[in-house]
Order: C-alpha cells, then structure tokens, then sequence
C-alpha cells in the first residue's frame, strides 16, 4: 500500500469532495489545504469515518445558540477561517436509538442536500460525532427572521418592504415546488434572514416530495395559523397550493403586522377562516363536503371580494390585495400557485421593492436563529404541543 | 422524487466510471485479502438477487411500495462500495437499509416492527434488541454523506408511456426490466432516464412472442432466451427489425431516439448488462447463498 495515497485509494474522496465545494469560494479554498495525509492514519480506521473527521476538524464550535427538544445549534466558524460564521445544528439522536433516527431531522437533511437556492438556507456540510450525533452546518443568518421584524414596534417598514420579503418567499416556494418538494410549515419564524438581507427558507423538517397520484399524505401539517381550510378539512391529497396559502398568511400579517386568522383550536381556526373569507359550499369549492373532517357550518358567510381585500389591506393597493386574495383562494384548485404569483403585476407596480441591502433590520437575530432552529415544526413559540403537527402518525403518509 | 436530478448529489457524488468501480472494490479487497479467501462468495450480482429476495420478503409481509425496495438496493449498493460485505452483517444492513428507505420514501414504518418482521424471517441474525437497527441507520446515513434522495427510471418510464404509446404489457414488462437492473451495478453507472429507455426498448423490441404475466418480480425467465438471441448485437438486431419492415411502434421508438439526445452507447451498454445478468442467474441457488453468507457471519461473530 503506498504511503499516503488517500486520493487514490479512497471511493469515497470523490465522493466527498464535490461536497466542500459547496461552501463559499474562501471555505473551498480552506478545504483543500486540509490534507488528510499529516494525521496518522489508524490502519483500523475506516475510510469514511477518516473522511468525516476531515469534515467535523473543518469546523469550531463558538457558543451555543439555543436547544430545543430536537436538537442544539451553535454558533461555529471554520477553523481556517476565524471571520467566517456557520451555524451547527447538532441533532440529538434519541436515547440509545430506540426509535431510529427522528423523520424531521431525516427530511431535513434529505431536502437541504439537495436545493440550493438564494432564498433557502444552505447546507454546507453534515458530519456525524463520536456520540453519534448528527451535525449540520448550515449558512449562519444573523439578522433573524421575519417574525422579529413584524412583532418589534421599533421597526417601521411600508410595502416596498414587504413586496422585497414576500418576493423572496415566493421564489423560494417556487424553488421547491419546481423541484417536487412541499415545505409544509411555511410561516414567519421559519424565515430567516440572511446579513444581506436576504429572506431564506429554514425548516424543512415537514418538506417531502409531491405524492404520486392517489398516494395519500397526512394532513397533520403546517402551523395553524398558517394551515389552508382543506387540511384543517382533512385532505389527504393535496399540492403546492398549501404552502401558497400559508404564503398568502405570511402576507397578511406583513402588512397588518398580527396574524390574520389565528385560532385557538382547528376547529377555531376553520370557523375564524370562513368568518374572514367566506363559507366554503359545493358551489365555490366543488368537492369540499366530501373531505373527511368537513363541518357545514351554520352561518353562510358569502366569499370575499376585492373589495374586502383592499379594505382590510389597504397599504397593499388595489394590485397587491388583488395577490393576496389569489394566494387566499378557498379551493385550492383556484388558488393561484407560485409560479403565477411570481408573475403578478404587483411586483413591477409602483413601489418598486426595496433592495435588500437598504431593507430594515434588527440586531440580536443569532439568538433567534439559534431557537428557530431547534424548535419542531408545526409548532407555535408559546404553545410547544398544542397545535403540533409533529406527532409522527406511521399509517400516515 | 424530489429535487432535479441534474443537480442532484447521485449525479455529483453516485456515478461512477466502470474503471472507477472495479478500482474502489479491488481496493476493499485488498485490505482484506484474508477474509476474501477464507469466505469465499458468489458473484456480486447473486449476491444482489440474494439480498433482493430477502428484501421483497421483508417488504412483502409489510406491504411496502416497491420504489422503497428500490431505494434499499441502491443504499446497499452504496454502502457496499465503501464498506466490506465481510466486515458486516448482511441480514442488519439490509434490514437497515430497508427501514431507512421506507422512511425516505414516505412510508414509515415503525422501528420496533421491522425489527420484529427482519426476526421472523432471520432469527438466527437479528437480535431483539432495536438499538442496533438504530445503530447501522446511523452508520449508513453516515457512508452515505447523508445523501439520501435516489431517483429511479420508474418516473421516466411512465413519462414516455403516453409519447411511445406503449402498451400496459410493454410497460409491465419494461417496469420489470427496470426492477432488474437493481440487481446489477447499473444504477451506479448510468442516469435513470438511460435505464428506463434501456427498459423500454426492450419491452418493445425483444419482447418474447408469448408474453405471459410478468406484471410482478423479475421478467428474467421470459426474456432471456429472446434477448440472448436478438440482445448480443442490439444495433444489428435494429437494424434488421427495420430492413424487415419495423411495425410502426418500433419505427417510431427508433426515430425518437434517433432524435432525442439519449446516450445511445449507455442504452446499449445497459442491455449488454442485462443480458449477461440473465445468463449469470442460471448459475443462482438461494441455498448456496444463504449457506455462504451463514457461515460467514457465524464465524466471525458479525451478528452480535
């Protein structure tokens, strides 16, 4: 065997290398200069492990950010590269793997391995440690999320704002959409900010890919404030047009700056829908009678207009409420999907959005990142598991 | 299926030149020259159907989807190039691999009952205790760089089912050309898209006079005989199929492939794998196998 032939002898190098060019041009640069040749080789040492420690000895934990019942993240930085900040999420892997490793952190790493796009959160790396526990390196995003922005009075913002964030929101959707994947938890805390400003889609820890037809999916998903009519109805199938609507909700609450619909219980939060929208019938939702968990209600509220629209939102203009009242479809079928919204004329009506380098911001978002991270999916920050859409159903799809 | 398969990290970091393959195993082999030959096994490709059989069974008693089946071949392909087969226990790495993809496919099922189901069908190999499962979940997850996603020629298939107008034989069989090629390096080797023209064209043009029922499993006993004759030289065999008046269905997949920008040498190179996979199964006792293997993880303690 020839002295320090890694490269040659390794499958795995090929393997893993493509990975670090992932990082930012200064992080591949730092990669390639580790060479796995100066350590000594323990001949029992298997390839791969050999090759993860290569990956794990690339980073430095700093501080811990926050832990939730799922996972720690931390604050880390490239060890060549004390100016670079990357964030940890250290998932724990249940006592003595009694029950496998969890479906969150599964999708999670499923999804972000393989979208990349501005507007999602970027996984650089994954290394697995001696305790074995899984870690992610993830871009680090110091400037919070949107929630801190809408819920922070200090911050004053008017709609070219919101037409920047929501124009990043709908192109990560349509990323994932384009590439077969439902986000399902799409909501404020879930996006992030990057320092410059960019909004990125975190969480994917309820994504999964579009079912093939007839293949049923479980309706337990999506925080409910955010959850569309035809989950909270139980549907088994269904599309993109769920993360529209929560979309559509992310809008809302931009510009009224509190949650739109926000109910106490699912039957709370159907009930708040139609009282807002109007009531679903056989004749403005073919169809809805026969989901399974659907309730007739007993006031027949008549679907809203534009007019309603423009009235409850009035800083978004005629042409914005008229987006939002797509993205707020109760059939899911008439619901615009994100595609078109992209193609809106709202985003080239004046106000032009405002560049994300001049958008507002606020400090002390890595504090924030760090319990966005660590908390499930599904869930609210002040009521851990009452509307948690986590609770992982095996016969559910 | 999710993401695009063109920036997908099997395209990056899952394909592999046939020299590269032969390199990374030799090498396995290398720095276990002792175990090679104290437990010697059969052709890597009886090998797969071996495992493949015990997979279908485990999935068979918890009716799993057979893309999931699909996605556990793959891991285990995976796996095994970086992992010696002799350094591990097949019975829990398949059992591992098969509860892995079911998660991954969107069909979960419970750690405890796939452990439950795996001891029914191998007592003497699985042990009770569920840790272990969630060990080798976390070590395969691991050796896969927590690259998970596998995309399968099932999807392509029934894309060009409408634009070939293929018949619901053409495409049961083609389907069980394509439940086939797990069981050899090809999923390693070539994009899914070139599997499943590889499959189509087979369906449509080698398919044996009578076609009985291969709607389930393997199509090996009806097509080997008729690929052997026509397979060994798929270009000539085209080509007289032409000269002799193509019936249009065949002129039609000739001219859209013509067309397409398929890599037609890959297509070819699939069949050639095909068909010596067929001729290779003849040599194939599940006894042999599970004596082999047996004996081996006995001897070394590996099942503990």
């Amino acid at each position: 065997m020839a002295a320090s032939p890694f490269a040659s002898r390794s499958p795995s190098l090929t393997i893993s290398s493509p990975n670090t060019l992932r990082l930012r041009a200064s992080t591949a640069q730092n990669a390639s200069q580790t060479s796995v040749a100066r350590r000594p080789q323990n001949a029992d040492q298997e390839l791969t492990e050999q090759l993860n420690d290569e990956v794990r000895q690339k980073y430095v934990k700093d501080k811990r950010l926050g832990e939730g019942t799922y996972a720690v993240v931390y604050l880390g930085h490239l060890k060549n590269d004390p100016s670079s900040s990357v964030a940890i999420k250290k998932i724990k892997v249940n006592a003595e793997y009694k029950d496998g490793l969890a479906m969150d952190a599964i999708r999670e790493v499923k999804y972000l391995q393989e979208l990349s796009h501005p507007n999602i959160i970027a996984l650089h790396d994954v290394f697995s440690s001696k305790d074995q526990n899984l870690s992610l390196v993830l871009e680090y995003l110091p400037r919070g999320d949107l929630e801190m922005l809408i819920k922070d009075v200090n911050i004053h913002y008017g709609v070219a704002d919101v037409k920047a964030w929501m124009g990043m929101l709908a192109r990560g959707v349509w990323f994932c959409h384009e590439n077969f994947v439902l986000h399902r938890d799409i909501k404020p805390n879930n996006l992030l900010i990057g320092s410059d400003g960019e909004v990125k889609l975190a969480d994917f820890g309820l994504a999964r890919s579009f079912a093939d037809p007839n293949y049923n999916m479980t309706h337990q998903v999506i925080t409910r404030w955010y959850r569309p009519l035809e989950l909270l109805y139980g549907a088994r199938q269904y599309s993109g047009a769920v993360d529209v609507w929560s979309m559509g909700m992310v809008f809302a609450e931009l510009l009224i700056r509190i949650p739109f619909v926000a109910g106490n219980t699912d039957l709370d939060q159907i009930s708040k829908i139609c009282e807002a929208f109007g009531t679903p019938t056989e004749e403005n939702w073919p169809g809805v009678t026969q989901l399974p968990n659907y309730i007739p209600s007993d006031r027949n509220v008549p679907l809203q207009g534009r007019e309603f629209f423009l009235r409850q939102f009035p800083i978004a203009g005629p042409v914005g409420a008229e987006l939002l009242m797509s993205m707020c479809a109760l059939d899911p079928r008439k619901r615009t999907t994100a595609l078109q919204a992209l193609r809106h004329s709202w985003w080239t009506t004046e106000p032009k959005p405002t560049k994300k380098e001049d958008l507002p911001r606020k400090a002390g978002g890595d504090k924030k990142m760090g319990d966005d991270l660590t908390r499930r999916g599904g869930e609210l920050d002040d009521s851990t598991f009452k509307n948690a859409a986590r609770q992982l159903d095996f016969g559910a799809k | 299926m999710a993401a695009n398969y063109w920036a997908s990290t099997q395209r990056r970091h899952w394909l592999f030149s046939r020299e590269k393959l032969a390199d990374v195993r030799e090498r396995l082999r290398e720095r276990d020259k002792a175990a090679h030959s104290q437990f010697p096994l059969p052709d890597s490709r009886l090998l797969n159907i071996y495992f493949n059989q015990q997979l279908i069974k485990l999935g068979k008693r918890m009716s799993t989807r057979q893309q999931a089946i699909a996605t556990a071949q793959v891991y285990l392909k995976r796996y095994y190039i970086k992992n010696e087969v002799r350094q591990t226990n097949p019975y829990l790495v398949l059992t591992t691999a098969f509860y892995l993809a079911c998660k991954m496919e969107e069909c979960p099922q419970h750690i405890r009952f796939v452990v439950g189901e795996a001891r029914g069908l191998w007592p003497e190999f699985i042990t009770p205790d569920v840790a272990k499962l969630g060990e080798c979940e976390f070590a395969l997850i691991s050796e896969m760089n927590s690259q998970l996603i596998v995309h399968h020629p099932y999807r392509t298939l029934s894309e060009l089912q409408t634009e070939l107008t293929l018949s619901s034989d053409e495409v049961a069989l083609a389907w069980s050309v394509i439940n086939d090629h797990y069981l050899t390096d090809l999923p390693l080797l070539y994009s899914p898209h070139v599997i499943a023209i590889m499959a189509i064209i087979i369906a449509v043009v080698f398919k044996p006079a009578h076609s009985g029922s291969f709607s389930s499993g393997s199509s090996q006993p009806s097509l080997s005989s008729s690929l052997r004759e026509g397979g060994q030289n798929m270009l000539a065999t085209l080509s007289d199929k032409l000269a002799a008046g193509a019936p249009p269905k065949i002129q039609k997949l000739i001219n859209w492939l013509a067309e397409s920008e398929v890599d037609i040498k890959g297509v070819i190179d699939c069949t050639q794998e095909l068909i010596s996979l067929y001729e290779v199964w003849e040599q194939y006792s599940e006894k042999h196998c599970k004596e082999l293997i047996g004996r081996m993880v006995k001897s070394k303690n590996l099942d503990k």
